[in-house]
């Protein structure tokens, strides 16, 4: 039986654009599972990013609940659901969004005290982190502008991962770097994943949605199919296969 | 030009917010540039007006013998000096008078004249201001209009030994003779009160003296000239005088504190706006680089660009320029109000087109300078770059707050990092602080030094002064000190008299004579060396030695009463009283020149003497030989009231000017603070900062600025603010000030300032709970 960290129900979303309303998501019923690496995808405007921000508490439900353990934090304030964020959830952006006055180094230290008190701890694990993702010491006492962009979200994974967060949320975090870079980052998700990290990652990049053990597909605000890929293995042609016959019947 | 006004009212619809701001300093500075230019420029002016209208005199003389001998005198010595232009005599009563007035006395030289006589004097007229029914009675001055002096009220005034109730029947203005701040003041009584006072004998018949001279400039040497004449001829009759220096000067002296604080409010606002201002445009092209390099891409031209800016911010002060100068008509009639008691010239408000045209002059072409200069940049803007954003600059050398290695609390950290990326917000923090340092150590000044403590102030304006003070005739001088020495309430006792006395090639001083100044209680009347000892020292006024280029040891000559003597200056001193042209010397000194007819005694009184019972004792135990007794804090109280008042209401507007303009700043400094670090708040508050934790950074990140401008401030303006009010009050005759600065009330007023800086960015950057992660997304 797998542990389900966080569940909707009915989740919808709408927004009132020229007086019009859009419904954006359409009642959601979703469960994520503790150790899966979740990949929702689906075309653009299908509502991929509002779903990953309504579950990861960056923005409320217009209706249903969203649960995480015992905390429907659908009903949270704005100050609990930043609570809520800082201690079980962990995100990477597609802008990566380091902050430009902050070193790497405090970039993820910033993210980390709020949390964690003990500094010299936190100093290890941003070090274990930093070289787990190949960032030397000099880089990390880089500013943003300084780096690669495949550094600054290499660093933005540590960043999201420095609070141990129980779910790490990651929007489209290859769609600002070249298919090097990309690759690079990918390499990185999966390696966390590999290593116990439960992640949720919206693209629209079937060589990104290929590292997920669990394939959602989204369409005009509903969850139109979900496909199970099964743990990634490296060069395994048959996982490709599998998710583009998914993505077919989808009508990718 | 017609491009350049589209951009400039897109720019404010734009910046709305920031716009109110600035239009706010606007105005305030306006607002006090006006008044300022309106107290300085015609205000002062009134008296010219006054004394021409009533076509006052030059010199106005008072001696007590009403003779045709006298007559014929005053009519030789006035023709003879070519320096005369008119004269007119008429007969008047004169006596010192004591009346209740503000919570206190007023005790002064009156000269008492009949209504119809002083009305239609061809030189220096009275004009009646306002008057009731009242058809016997007095009218009084318009200075002395109070609430306990109104038309209709009784009032009791004791005329030398005697004293009298009248009904005030009306209030008069009169340019040279109409307030208690001259030598001399004229009380109006109707004919029969006029007759009767004259029957009960308690004022002695005078001859009033007008003197219209051909040089006004030439007032203080033509009194001095009649002072002596007079004296050398008439060695026994008391005479009072006026000049027109004196007057015009000592009747505006709250004209003066007043327009001073208030032009050193307005040019401190107006520096901050424009500060401001700079800062606002410096950031403008910083953040809107892109669009100008997409602007100058489609074809406008740099001076387009920069025209635009000038257009909003010339804009926005034409109209709150205009605006600010109007609204301070409203303030003005308070200000006349409580300035009119003080100078006791009724003055007309009236719109003044030159303060208004100056008023827009200045400020709106200091803004335009600051706009033009600060928008300069605008012109280097290379397109293709400004819309790579390559002109985006950061300093990446240093992380001055590592947080790897700090030890301050994380929300401290971030907020130190976010002073240090922003010099530009930290240097108008510095300058506002800084400004507002000095305005509030002021504040404290005053409030130590007049309003909590009159003592240091009337030291420094009045002079000397004592419990009581008693004026007895020379011939009973002995049996009076026996007797005082006697009374165990007396605790001190000194002989401190004022005479007229000259210095030969230079003018007409007043000397303050004292048989001992060892026991004098303002012992800071001296700055410099020291009091006289010796019949052959003199100390002089500062400011006057300071004109004629007098140093300590040097001879001097002086004369009076026709005798002339050597004085080596032993010090130099300091009153208002007047106008820095006085001087002390010891009783065996001026007796070199002349003697006395009376003198004055100055008493400390022990604590729980009633000094009126004392006064009534001692005017039965000497009957006749008392001329005049003065209980000394009560006349201080009556005459410093307009001053407190006026300094109670500069103090207040100050302080909430202060608080009002540190809001203003930084409402500025935070809505640039919120713009420029939005993204960062974005990323912060997805990271799981609270509202909270980021509203308390964003105010942090301002008090280093704030705590160190207010320290320095307030430390630095604590050392010079003595000497800046010394500068302030050098037309009073001030050279020095030694005011007591209250530490603990700057120190106060300082956490006070920062308290509250702190309350309101916290309060300003509250803001911060409208900006979501989710814009993060939205926004790109």
């Amino acid at each position: 039986m797998r542990k389900t960290l966080l569940k909707t129900d009915n989740l919808s979303k709408s927004f009132s654009s020229g007086g019009t309303l859009q419904h954006v998501l359409k009642n959601i019923d979703l469960e994520l599972y503790e150790g899966d690496f979740t990949v929702i995808m689906g075309a653009s405007g299908a509502g991929k990013s509002t779903l990953l921000y309504a579950l990861s508490g960056m923005d409320t439900p217009s209706l249903g609940t969203i649960t995480f353990g015992d905390q429907v934090i659908s009903d949270m304030s704005q100050d609990e659901l930043a609570v809520f964020r800082r201690r079980h959830c962990g995100f990477v952006f597609q802008q990566i969004y380091l902050m430009d006055g902050m070193s790497v180094m405090d970039n993820v230290l910033a993210a980390g005290l709020l949390v964690n008190k003990d500094k010299s701890g936190l100093l290890s694990r941003a070090k274990e982190l930093f070289a787990m993702v190949d960032i030397s010491e000099e880089t990390q006492r880089k500013f943003p502008a300084q780096v690669s962009g495949g550094e600054a979200q290499r660093a933005g994974i540590v960043r999201a991962l420095i609070n141990r967060p129980e779910l790490l949320f990651a929007d489209e975090p290859t769609g600002a770097l070249n298919s090097k870079t990309g690759l690079n980052v990918l390499d990185t998700l999966t390696a966390f994943h590999a290593q116990g990290q439960s992640v949720v990652m919206v693209t629209h990049d079937m060589r990104s949605a290929r590292r997920g053990n669990r394939i959602l597909y989204l369409k005009d605000g509903v969850i139109l199919g979900e496909c199970d890929l099964g743990k990634y293995v490296h060069g395994d042609s048959k996982r490709h296969d599998r998710l583009a016959s998914f993505l077919a019947e989808m009508g990718w | 030009m017609r491009k350049s006004i589209l951009l400039a009212r897109s720019n404010l619809r734009r910046a709305k917010g920031q716009a109110a701001a600035i239009a706010v300093l606007i105005f305030l500075a306006a607002f006090m540039l006006n008044l300022w230019l309106m107290l300085s420029i015609d205000y002062k002016q009134n008296f010219e007006r006054c004394h021409d209208r009533l076509h006052a005199e030059h010199v106005t003389f008072a001696a007590d013998q009403d003779s045709g001998d006298m007559h014929d005198f005053l009519t030789e010595t006035f023709e003879e000096d070519k320096r005369t232009k008119e004269s007119f005599m008429d007969s008047c009563m004169h006596m010192v008078s004591i009346f209740d007035y503000n919570g206190g006395e007023i005790n002064s030289e009156f000269v008492f004249l009949e209504k119809e006589a002083a009305l239609s004097r061809p030189i220096g007229r009275a004009e009646i201001v306002e008057e009731g029914n009242y058809t016997s009675g007095i009218y009084m001055p318009v200075l002395y209009k109070s609430d306990e002096i109104e038309i209709g009220n009784t009032i009791d005034i004791s005329i030398g030994g005697g004293r009298v109730s009248y009904t005030v029947c009306g209030f008069f203005n009169s340019a040279m003779a109409g307030s208690h701040n001259c030598s001399m003041c004229e009380l109006i009584l109707t004919e029969d009160k006029y007759k009767e006072l004259m029957d009960l004998g308690y004022a002695p018949q005078a001859v009033l003296c007008s003197v219209r001279l051909k040089d006004k400039a030439e007032s203080e040497d033509y009194e001095a000239m009649l002072k002596n004449a007079v004296s050398l001829r008439y060695p026994d009759v008391r005479t009072v005088s006026n000049s027109y220096a004196l007057v015009s000067v000592s009747r505006y002296v709250s004209q003066t504190i007043c327009s001073g604080v208030v032009s050193a409010m307005a040019f401190f606002i107006l520096l901050i706006a424009l500060v401001v201002i700079a800062s606002n445009i410096i950031n403008y092209i910083q953040e809107n680089m892109k669009d100008l390099g997409a602007l100058k891409a489609v074809g406008y031209t740099g001076h387009q660009l920069m025209s635009s800016l000038v257009f909003q911010f010339l804009g926005l002060s034409l109209i709150f320029c205009t605006a600010g100068a109007l609204a301070s008509y409203i303030l003005f009639p308070a200000l006349n109000a409580m300035m009119v008691a003080q100078t006791g010239i009724p003055y007309r408000i009236r719109f003044l087109p030159i303060p208004f045209a100056l008023t827009l002059a200045i400020l709106d072409g200091a803004v335009f300078l600051t706009v033009w200069l600060s928008s300069r940049r605008i012109k280097r803007i290379e397109p293709i770059i400004a819309l790579r954003q390559g002109l985006k600059t950061h300093n990446f050398k240093r992380n001055h707050v590592p947080l790897e290695r700090t030890r301050m609390p994380l929300h401290f950290a971030l907020a130190l990092k976010t002073t240090l990326s922003g010099i530009k917000n930290n240097v108008i923090v510095c300058i506002t602080m800084l400004v507002l340092s000095l305005v509030v150590v002021f504040s404290g000044l005053m409030l130590e030094n007049m309003i909590a403590d009159m003592a240091p102030f009337i030291h420094l304006i009045v002079g000397e002064t004592a419990d009581s003070c008693v004026n007895v005739r020379v011939e009973e001088e002995e049996d009076f000190l026996k007797k005082m020495e006697e009374d165990a309430r007396v605790e001190k006792i000194y002989l401190y008299n004022s005479v007229e006395v000259r210095h030969v090639g230079g003018i007409g001083l007043m000397a303050a004579v004292c048989d001992d100044f060892s026991k004098v209680n303002n012992q800071d009347g001296v700055i410099d060396g020291r009091f006289p000892r010796y019949d052959n020292e003199i100390a002089v006024a500062a400011k006057y030695a300071g004109e004629r280029n007098l140093e300590i040891g040097d001879e001097i000559r002086i004369t009076a009463d026709g005798k002339e003597a050597a004085y080596i200056i032993s010090g130099f001193t300091q009153t208002t009283n007047n106008l820095g042209k006085d001087c002390l010397l010891t009783r065996e000194g001026y007796e070199r020149l002349g003697s006395f007819a009376n003198v004055s005694y100055y008493m400390n009184l022990s604590e729980e003497t009633d000094i009126e019972e004392f006064h009534s004792e001692i005017k039965e135990s000497f009957k006749n030989a008392v001329n005049a007794v003065i209980n000394i804090d009560e006349v201080i109280t009556g005459a410093s009231s307009v001053y407190v008042s006026l300094m109670k209401m500069i103090v207040a507007a100050v302080l909430i000017l202060s608080v009002v303009i540190i809001a203003f700043v930084l409402y500025l400094l935070v809505r640039t603070t919120l713009n420029n670090k939005k993204k960062d708040y974005g990323i912060l508050k997805a990271l799981g900062f609270t509202t909270g934790q980021l509203v308390l950074q964003t105010a942090l990140s301002f008090m280093p600025a704030v705590i160190f401008s207010a320290a320095v401030g307030m430390t630095i303006c604590s050392f010079i603010i003595n000497p800046l009010t010394a500068v302030f009050l050098r037309n009073m005759g001030i050279v020095k000030c030694t005011f007591t600065v209250p530490v603990l009330f700057n120190i106060l007023a300082g956490a006070g300032l920062v308290l509250a800086a702190f309350l309101i960015a916290c309060l300003l950057s509250v803001k911060i709970r409208r900006i979501t992660p989710k814009e993060l997304v939205a926004g790109e």
